[in-house]
């Protein structure tokens, strides 16, 4: 009974928070029928939010893998001052509002900033523009894959990495052939996580993109602007698209889950 | 080979581990690291394999200096508490490993590789093992691996970290005597760590008795047992 009880509560809550709504965009976007859905995904401008989208997250990905990897390592197998400081440094994206980090970086990077005011004369622009999305973006996900890869690291391979040192491996094959093989299926969890937030990120990069219609509005927020338009076919079909690429992200992360080999048996 | 370690002395954060540690180890000799927990027996191994550097002293092969010299040019082979096998490769990978990473003159073929993993699986009469993984192996037979790949680079000392603690009682006295007669075969010098007297006596040639740091004596067995020169000996062969 008990177990009933709990099994409908769980469906219920997943069916009123979860399926309803998504449900919702994918009914609304196709209201006025496929035709309408097209029109409206194939306009200019919802193209462009598209290709930003995707842009950013394809710059973003490889920058957060090779910093991810770098301090997890550090963090894992080196004792050095600031190693503490540097393991709470990591979380804060994870705890600050994205559109508190947004104005940071306005205020770091932005025209009247130190370095954005210091770049101006040269004429280097880091706000309102892709680099700002970029920066933000990589603020607000680079905690995925360190947070994945630190704890497969902290427990195993540290012999290994001894035993390949004693054997005359260098520390690009000790890397290469040792270490890397035991964290792959980490990081690419990571990097997947990274990536969802990436595509999906709203308020920081709402506050550093400008807004610039068809030049600096990314995907989540070409959503608002449609919305805000009154056109709500519009938003709603671009939200499918956003859902779309979550939903691959999501199969993905659930292949690797499955296929992902149990530690310590063979491949 | 001979290795001359002269006063080596290794501390942490301030406290003395090693203090004023000095040992011969002559051409094909096993020698045994032996003493409680703490003694520094696991540090001097670590020094003289140079994943840890001494704070003072020399280390000297045949009369060059290697203090500075890294671990990975060392060519000392290590077997670890842990044996520390590549857990995605393969026994003959595993084997193969030190092999593998050399580069430029030292560089070896495919083949050559091959016949010499060939060669040290039956050593440790593991021929058809080659394809398994770790995983798939009983302890006895990871430490087995763990020898057959440190005697791959054709070491010039082989260095044992406690390599029977983690295997029961009946694997480990039938282990001793083949690591022993494997030892003799290749005629290799050794080293043992233990905190097992039983084991030091049965497959060293020599026992270096250590206690806080420092080497309280070295000597065979009967020197040892009969001839104790303090009371912590006598008292710690009694035990």
């Amino acid at each position: 009974m008990t177990r009933r009880i709990l099994i409908g509560l769980a469906v219920l809550f997943a069916a009123l928070v979860i399926v309803l709504p998504v449900a919702a965009i994918v009914s609304r976007a196709f209201a006025d029928g496929a035709g309408a859905w097209w029109a409206a995904v194939s306009e200019p401008e919802t193209l462009q939010a598209v290709r930003l989208t995707v842009i950013t997250a394809l710059i973003v990905l490889p920058l957060n893998i090779v910093f991810g990897l770098c301090a997890a390592w550090a963090i894992a197998r080196f004792r050095f001052p600031g190693r503490r400081a540097l393991l709470i440094l990591i979380e804060i994206p994870f705890a600050v509002s994205p559109i508190i980090a947004g104005l940071c970086f306005l205020l770091v990077y932005g025209a009247y900033g130190p370095i954005g005011g210091a770049l101006q004369p040269w004429g280097v622009q880091l706000m309102f523009n892709l680099t700002g999305i970029v920066l933000v973006s990589l603020f607000v996900t680079c905690p995925f894959v360190v947070r994945e890869v630190l704890p497969v690291l902290s427990v195993t391979g540290e012999d290994e990495e001894k035993a390949a040192l004693t054997l005359g491996a260098s520390g690009w094959q000790i890397f290469r052939f040792v270490t890397f093989p035991n964290i792959t299926w980490a990081m690419v969890y990571g990097a997947i996580l990274a990536t969802a937030r990436a595509i999906g990120e709203f308020g920081a990069v709402a506050v550093v993109s400008g807004a610039i219609r068809g030049q600096t509005m990314t995907l989540p927020l070409q959503i608002e602007l449609l919305y805000n338009d009154y056109n709500t076919t519009g938003a709603f079909a671009a939200a499918t698209l956003l859902t779309a690429l979550a939903l691959v992200t999501l199969v993905l992360r659930g292949l690797i889950a499955a296929i992902h080999p149990a530690r310590g048996a063979t491949p | 080979m001979t290795l001359d370690i002269a006063s080596i002395s290794k501390s942490y954060e301030g406290t003395p581990v090693l203090r004023d540690v000095s040992l011969t180890i002559a051409d094909g000799e096993f020698v045994a690291l032996l003493g409680p927990s703490g003694s520094g027996k696991t540090t001097l191994l670590n020094v003289i394999s140079g994943l840890v550097t001494p704070d003072e002293g020399r280390l000297t092969l045949d009369g060059t200096d290697i203090t500075a010299t890294p671990a990975g040019e060392r060519r000392f082979g290590m077997v670890f508490q842990s044996y520390a096998l590549f857990r995605h490769m393969t026994v003959a990978q595993n084997v193969a490993f030190g092999l593998r990473v050399r580069t430029g003159r030292d560089r070896t073929s495919r083949k050559s590789r091959d016949a010499r993993v060939e060669e040290l699986l039956a050593l440790i009469e593991m021929e058809s093992f080659g394809d398994r993984y770790p995983a798939q192996l009983s302890g006895g037979q990871q430490q087995r691996v763990a020898m057959a790949r440190a005697l791959a680079i054709d070491p010039r000392l082989l260095l044992l970290d406690e390599p029977f603690s983690a295997l029961d009682a009946q694997v480990r006295q039938s282990l001793r005597g083949s690591v022993r007669e494997l030892q003799q075969r290749v005629g290799i010098a050794s080293i043992l760590v233990t905190h097992d007297q039983a084991e030091a006596f049965a497959v060293a040639d020599r026992v270096v008795l250590m206690r806080d740091g420092r080497i309280e004596q070295v000597g065979t067995a009967s020197d040892l047992r009969e001839r104790p020169t303090t009371d912590f000996v006598r008292d710690f062969l009694a035990s």
